[in-house]
């Protein structure tokens, strides 16, 4: 066991852990934080998708002993209480969930890629999902939800 | 489930080094983790006797791009985003950019490194087609000891590299060159996102008039590893790059390739495209329209 010291959706915590355990397990089963999906395991269906220093990354292909020091945000920072985040609303609203599992992750994706790049193309935009599988939507209503939620935040800006 | 093993994450290259120094077989360097953690996670032969993984990502001296007027040295630990977001990459580069662009996916990307898509000498790597063609020198270093070979020279055999296992990889250095290159990348995968290439090829070329003045050709996934073509392009600097010559260059390419990797299943379907495809690269290039 280490002790790892890393900050967790705004707060600073420090965990009792195996190193060679997946970020994802951590997250899932010493946090409780279950928004976060395991799909394949391997990097390549973006389930478990969460954001490492603000970047999106595949929290199955991270170690535990590989996070100290840094800063990970998974689903359940985004909603401020009851109050939806836009993008997670906006999901809701273009029928951009299905079965929901792999909302969390792609809803991170997008979220990354707004915190960057506030006026996205669709191109833009399939390129920062292109790591998440969604078998339900057909991606339309995902990059739609992504499209109005790029409009409503940069209209509350003005 | 991954089997128990230590993560020491030394703050500079010095100590990373030290901890390597013995050489031991059950140490491995671990970077963006991309490849080494699916391996573990899988149970791979060659991950399945780690004991001690030694992370790499604290070392600033392995991040970043520099560049002077003779090189541009990107960071073993340079993440592929880092690569890609690089204004002199963007520019003086571009080949890698997009080669870069094409790996994996934002999430790989964010966290895979240069220097991890060619040292396990996988013969899809998308940037040692480019890098060959870029003529990059890798940079290797020991407690004691400092060297500096081609990328050509470092890839040995698949899967094998000149690294040992008390060196790590530091630098990639590029020279700069003194004459404007034009040239692309191009890669076959099965989707584009998240794929294994099955072709890629990579181009750089400049002209004199209507003759060849220098060309770089390389080959990545459909050779056993990624291949510069020296005589290919020795056999055609100079002459005048007309119509008739470049299908020929197009089909002795074809050859060579074919001569590298041997017969396979796959051999009549990617020969065509290889040809096609280059036949392409080199119009588009000559015309203009290519990367610059």
């Amino acid at each position: 066991m280490i002790t790892l010291n890393f900050k967790l959706n705004g707060k600073h915590v420090s965990i009792e852990a195996e190193p060679y355990i997946r970020l994802i397990d951590l997250l899932r089963d010493q946090f409780n934080l279950t928004g976060t999906k395991e799909g394949c395991g391997v990097g390549e269906c973006g389930a478990c998708t969460v954001l490492m220093n603000k970047r999106a990354v595949n929290s199955c292909l991270v170690l535990a002993g590989q996070i100290n020091g840094s800063e990970i945000e998974t689903i359940e920072s985004l909603a401020d209480g009851k109050l939806l985040h836009p993008l997670q609303r906006n999901f809701l609203e273009q029928g951009a969930v299905q079965c929901g599992y792999c909302t969390p992750g792609m809803i991170l994706s997008s979220y990354a890629l707004l915190d960057q790049n506030p006026n996205p193309s669709e191109e833009e935009i399939t390129e920062a999902i292109a790591g998440n599988l969604c078998r339900c939507t057909g991606y339309k209503q995902i990059v739609d939800a992504v499209k109005a939620t790029a409009k409503e935040l940069n209209s509350n800006k003005k | 489930m991954i089997h128990p093993l230590e993560i020491l994450l030394p703050k500079d290259l010095k100590e990373a080094l030290a901890l390597i120094a013995g050489g031991n077989a059950d140490t491995h360097i671990i970077a963006g983790g991309t490849d080494v953690v699916t391996g573990l996670g899988q149970g791979l032969n060659r991950f399945k006797n780690i004991k001690t993984l030694v992370d790499i990502n604290k070392i600033e001296s392995l991040k970043g791009i520099r560049s002077s007027d003779k090189f541009i040295s990107i960071g073993a630990a340079e993440t592929l985003t880092g690569i890609l977001e690089n204004p002199t990459v963007k520019k003086e580069l571009p080949l890698l950019a997009k080669s870069c662009s094409t790996i994996g996916s934002v999430q790989i990307r964010n966290r895979a490194t240069i220097a991890g898509n060619f040292v396990n000498n996988a013969p899809c790597a998308d940037t040692v087609p480019v890098l060959l063609v870029y003529d990059a020198r890798i940079v290797i270093e020991s407690l004691n000891s400092k060297r500096e070979i081609g990328l050509n020279e470092f890839l040995s055999a698949p899967y094998k590299t000149q690294l040992k296992k008390n060196e790590i990889v530091t630098s990639i250095n590029i020279p700069v060159a003194p004459i404007k290159y034009a040239g692309d990348f191009y890669k076959l995968g099965r989707r584009r996102a998240l794929a294994i290439s099955r072709i890629t090829l990579a181009l750089l070329l400049t002209m004199n008039g209507k003759t060849i003045n220098d060309i770089r050709i390389a080959s990545g996934a459909v050779t056993p590893i990624g291949k510069r073509f020296y005589e290919l392009e020795k056999s055609v600097i100079g002459k005048t790059a007309d119509d008739s010559m470049l299908k020929q260059l197009s089909i002795d390419l074809g050859k060579s390739i074919l001569d590298a990797a041997g017969l396979r299943w796959s051999s009549e379907y990617k020969l065509p495209v290889v040809q096609q495809v280059f036949y392409q690269m080199l119009n588009q290039i000559i015309s203009g329209k290519g990367d610059k």
